[in-house]
């Protein structure tokens, strides 16, 4: 495992809403437990999206870190989607073309977060009411969140096109909250600024983006006031990521690269860019863990191809589960030991004033302590500012690992009470899509999910994780059977004869 | 090398083996010619029992190699021959060739993780050599799993001509072919071999064996091995049958159709099994003095033909480890079956609507139909007051035998009436093979109710509501998703009927002897669909039912998505001839269904 790069420092003007620096430091400020992989794409689109309009995606123009961009906000469209229930009813109550219209136009004049409501232009694009309430139910049926009972601020459409991005906002629809674009997608933007294929990348992403199907993103456009100011919100800024490369980075762009090159229809790209994105982000954090415990092993996942029957990989991978989910809170105590045991802390101990100078020291490494109000004595600080630390630490980021896991289909209870990996058939999709080139032996393929994820199924690999006395080759031959099967019935695995099966994937197409 | 082990125990009994012609031998035979005028080499793959080693026999014995070194051991073996050839090159005409026998290349390369034989690789190199360059004055005649010839390969020195090799084995392993333009190979997987036509092969020298005839002379008493009351020699005559040899056949035809191939050892084994399989004698296989016995005890209904080409008469384990049983096993015959025919096993004697049938398929069988033993068991299930389910349990495992026994009384007369294919998993497998797999065979057109109701399945899967329509295709998209499982906005809809350039047809395809269902979009546009048994069951029972279980198979639902988005993209290949003037306004079609399930189709129109 390679030794962690030379961490970043704090940005002069960091965002003084965080009341410590010590997740922010050790893996980014931030990630967000409460965003999930989609909506950190949806955030990392907005920022994509500004940063190519001026011409400088993936250029870190002014010094690492110092990303500031602005999203629309699209208050119009965002009302007639999702805070309009008025449609069906209009249709019913009111007997004509005319009628609704007005009717529709009158409720709507009290549209939260625009200053003098006008929904008149409409009448421009549709041909009817009842063609509108068509779009717009087609609409819905594809966006995001519709039937949760999320605010309607934080509901989305489907990414279509340039005129489908906008930020999260709060309930009166004037700003972003941080509630669900907690800038985990600036994160996601900044780990691509610094990896050595972005030009690649950006090439492939433009390629991809300008292949697919207009219609919709037009459609969308019709929704929209041509009077609304595009660049809708503030600028938005502060996003920190405290490595300048990393081999987490490299691995993602590579998996992007290779859905985008895929010759599958436009937009199916995106789903398995979400979940890489969210593999990545959650392989990210564990990484980064064990480089800060200064872990002599790498990264291990034990998945089961889920079995009805409770099985030995189950156990092992709920064990590995536990011991993975403790890592990030393990890193953080590593990170405060780390102050502990520096040389000027030690030094700072011995001088006179020391608890001032200790202060200072917490202050300069964690941002901590301006209102630390316990005993002036140095042990009592910082063990207040572990405490602290390990609370807030707790609150969201200790979540990424079995949100993001549960969201992208690796993690899974299905069967158990306890939380195991368990990689669903969609998630085996897109690793199958990013790791295949036409064809791979299937153990090959077992190899590289292991040597590039640490994803273990099959017994040549579990024989390399586990101590002699856990391994049992039969239980994993029976695993990597499993979910040969599996793959079998995707219809992206080809048996030979006995002891040879090829994992095919059906969308390659060779790179020109 | 099984061929081998049959041969000496064949030499120590004094028996004739069973022996027929191999469907690919004298494709291989050829390639050994001695009037070829390039020699090629030969890789024989496929799986264990596919006659790999027996064909290697035949080119051996062809070159008159000799018998002694044959027996050996030795898994490689050298044979000289001089080519005859015509050709007008002087030199040619007493080319001597070398042949270099590896007739079984796991027992011959090292075992995984250790190291080559310096002259071992050496010799692979060669072989290597010898494809790219016709000049060279050997072969190789090589057979191989096809697993561990690639695996072999790749365990080489990466020299380019390995990798080269390794790249045309590949190649022709997943796409099915048997040569390369300029490569000195041919290349039989024989997994690719019909195993119905196998089925006909093997069942011919297993049933006209001398043995046979040798029996029935030396047949003594009544009770004794070939009497009249022997269970042995009434499955043999059972297997005579035209109807018990066509179910057998119908049944590897359509693991055929289902992508599973049976090798010649499984159906040997089927044969073996199907006449001496006993469950309660030693290796649940009946040997002559086990006959006497098995009469005695009165347990010659457990020897039944029907049971045993299930492989019922072996345990669980057993069975599950054999393929052709594991294959078999999946049609569920025995367990699968109708109200109709369980209503004439339990309640058919004596009753007026069904009661001729009862008599016909099970009382009037004496051997395998109802016994004192049935008629007890059925008494005690219908009237009996012991409702455990032990007692029950030895009742309804008679009735699992009876449904299997059904299988093969049921006549092709009757099989509509008596709904035979309801036996298996699989109802459509009766139409699938005489209304799709026969008439495509004769070159003849499939009905049209067929084609209808497969097209209104694919339908309903390609739009994810109950549509009932099946004039044309309906080709829509969700907008988003290609895959999704709803997709409301219409795309194309492509006439079933042939009307310019459109149509969807069945086809069968000569070369590997699949089903096709072909969409045309244009005389040159279309898109070809691989309707194996299982996607036929699939399409059937969607147009049919409605709805299935999501668990019935997630394979063929992935499959046929594929082949929307296949559609679509050929769709999209024939618009992009359309040049036209490009509109200001977006139209969508935006699909809704009648009560009736008729498509509705509503068009929008947005201006920009």
């Amino acid at each position: 495992m390679t030794s962690l790069p030379q961490p970043l420092s704090p940005p002069d003007s960091y965002d003084q809403s965080s009341s410590m620096w010590v997740d922010e430091a050790i893996w980014a400020h931030r990630l967000y437990d409460e965003q999930l992989p989609w909506f950190v794409f949806l955030e990392f689109l907005n920022v994509f999206d500004h940063e190519e309009g001026k011409s400088r995606a993936f250029e870190e123009t002014n010094g690492l870190n110092t990303l500031k961009y602005r999203a629309a906000h699209r208050l119009h469209l965002r009302n007639i989607l999702f805070n309009n229930p008025h449609l069906a009813e209009i249709q019913l109550t009111c007997p004509n073309d005319s009628n609704r219209w007005d009717e529709w136009l009158k409720r709507m004049k009290s549209a939260t977060g625009i200053a003098h409501a006008q929904f008149a232009y409409l009448k421009n694009h549709f041909h009817s009411f009842d063609d509108f309430c068509e779009i717009v139910s087609l609409i819905r049926s594809t966006s995001f969140e519709v039937n949760s009972n999320k605010r309607w601020t934080s509901k989305f459409v489907f990414p279509y096109g340039r005129d489908c991005l906008y930020e999260d906002l709060d309930n009166n629809a004037a700003t972003n909250d941080r509630r669900f674009f907690g800038r985990t997608g600036e994160v996601l933007y900044l780990m691509l600024c610094r990896t050595s294929r972005k030009y690649e990348l950006l090439a492939a992403l433009k390629e991809r983006l300008s292949k697919t199907d207009p219609t919709w993103n037009s459609v969308i456009k019709c929704l929209q006031s041509s009077e609304e100011d595009e660049q809708g919100g503030g600028e938005r800024a502060n996003a920190f990521l405290p490595y300048a490369q990393h081999p987490c980075f490299d691995q993602l762009a590579e998996d992007w690269l290779a859905i985008l090159r895929l010759s599958i229809p436009g937009f199916d790209a995106f789903p398995h860019m979400v979940n890489l994105a969210g593999l990545h982000l959650l392989k990210y954090q564990l990484t980064v863990s064990l480089q800060l415990l200064n872990s002599s092993k790498p990264l291990s996942l034990v998945c089961e191809v889920v079995e009805p029957k409770k099985t030995l990989v189950r156990e092992i991978s709920c064990d590995f589960y536990q011991t993975n989910n403790l890592l990030p809170a393990q890193a953080v105590e590593m990170f405060i030991l780390n102050i502990e045991q520096s040389y000027d802390w030690q030094r700072a101990l011995t001088e006179n004033g020391a608890f001032e100078r200790c202060r200072k020291i917490l202050r300069d490494k964690a941002r901590w302590g301006k209102d630390y109000e316990g005993p002036n004595d140095p042990h009592a600080l910082i063990a207040s500012l572990r405490q602290a630390a390990m609370k807030r630490h707790r609150q969201h980021v200790a979540n990424i690992h079995r949100n993001y896991g549960r969201e992208i289909g690796l993690v899974s209870r299905r069967g158990t009470v306890k939380l195991r990996y368990a990689p669903t058939d969609a998630l085996l999709k897109t690793l199958l899509f990013a790791n295949v080139e036409k064809r791979v032996e299937l153990h090959q393929f077992l190899e590289k999910m292991h040597r590039r994820y640490g994803l273990v199924f099959g017994d040549k690999e579990a024989e390399q994780v586990l101590s002699k006395g856990e391994f049992d080759k039969k239980a994993f031959q029976a695993n990597s059977r499993r979910l040969e099967q599996r793959l079998g019935s995707l219809g992206l695995l080809r048996r030979l004869s006995d002891g040879c099966a090829y994992v095919i994937n059906p969308y390659h197409t060779e790179v020109k | 090398m099984y061929d081998e082990t049959i041969h000496r125990s064949a030499r120590r009994q004094g028996i004739v083996p069973i022996n027929f012609t191999h469907p690919y031998q004298d494709q291989v035979i050829q390639c050994f010619s001695q009037n070829m005028m390039t020699p090629v080499s030969v890789i024989l793959t496929g799986t264990a029992g596919d006659g790999k080693t027996h064909l290697c026999r035949q080119v051996w014995n062809l070159l008159k190699g000799e018998d002694d070194k044959w027996v050996s051991d030795n898994p490689y073996l050298t044979l000289r021959y001089h080519l005859t050839s015509s050709g007008s090159d002087a030199q040619n005409l007493k080319r001597a060739i070398t042949v270099h026998f590896i007739r079984d290349l796991s027992g011959w390369a090292p075992q995984h993780g250790a190291k080559w034989e310096p002259e071992k690789e050496q010799l692979l190199l060669r072989f290597c050599h010898s494809l790219f360059n016709p000049d060279i004055d050997e072969v190789f005649l090589i057979a191989a799993n096809d697993g561990q010839l690639i695996e072999s390969f790749r365990r080489l020195k990466e020299t380019e001509e390995v990798k080269n090799a390794r790249k045309v084995f590949e190649d022709l392993l997943v796409t099915d072919r048997q040569e390369q333009p300029g490569i000195r190979l041919k290349f039989f997987n024989l997994s690719r071999s019909s195993s119905a036509e196998l089925f006909d092969r093997a069942i011919e020298a297993f049933l006209t064996h001398h043995c046979w005839a040798d029996l029935k002379q030396g047949m003594t008493g009544e009770n004794e091995l070939f009497g009249p009351k022997c269970p042995i020699r009434y499955n043999y005559e059972l297997l005579q049958t035209p109807l018990v040899k066509l179910r057998i056949r119908s049944l590897l035809e359509l693991c055929d159709y289902n992508g599973l191939h049976v090798p010649i050892r499984q159906i040997l084994l089927l044969l073996t099994n199907a006449v001496l399989g006993h469950p309660d004698v030693k290796d649940h296989l009946m040997v002559p003095n086990d006959v006497p016995e098995v009469i005695a005890a009165g347990t010659t209904s457990k020897a039944s033909l029907y049971n045993n080409v299930f492989g019922g008469n072996l345990s669980e384990i057993r069975r599950q480890a054999i393929t052709i049983f594991d294959y078999l096993d999946r049609f569920q015959i025995g367990y699968e079956t109708s109200n109709r025919v369980d209503n004439i096993l339990i309640f058919g004697e004596g009753d007026e609507n069904l009661g001729s049938y009862f008599d016909n398929l099970i009382a009037n069988d004496h051997f395998y139909g109802a016994d004192s033993r049935f008629y007890a068991a059925k008494k005690e299930y219908i009237e009996g007051t012991d409702t455990s389910e032990e007692k029950s349990e030895g009742f309804l495992q008679m009735l699992v035998n009876q449904r299997r026994g059904l299988f093969f009384k049921i006549s092709k007369e009757m099989e509509f009436d008596l709904k035979l294919w309801e036996l298996t998993v699989f109802k459509f497998a009766g139409e699938y093979l005489d209304s799709v797999v026969e008439v495509l065979k004769k070159g003849a057109i499939v009905k049209r109710p067929i084609l209808s109701q497969l097209v209104r399945g694919l339908n309903r899967v390609f739009t994810g509501m109950l549509i009932n329509s099946d004039r044309e295709l309906f080709l829509a998209s969700s907008g988003n998703y290609s895959q999704a499982k709803v997709s409301r906005i219409l795309v194309e809809r492509v006439s079933v009927e042939p009307s310019k350039g459109e149509k969807v047809i069945l086809r069968h395809d000569f070369s590997n002897g699949q089903v096709l269902l072909s969409v045309f979009f244009s005389p040159d546009i279309y898109v070809d669909f691989s309707l194996t048994l299982i996607r036929f069951e699939y399409l059937s029972r969607i147009a049919l039912e409605g709805a299935l279980p999501a668990s019935f198979s997630k394979e063929c639902y992935e499959d046929l998505l594929a082949f929307k988005s296949c559609l679509i993209a050929a769709y999209m290949r024939r618009q992009e001839k359309e040049t036209g003037p490009s509109g200001t306004t977006i139209g969508l079609n935006v699909l809704a269904l009648t009560e009736q399930g008729m498509p509705d189709p509503i068009f929008v129109e947005i201006t920009p």
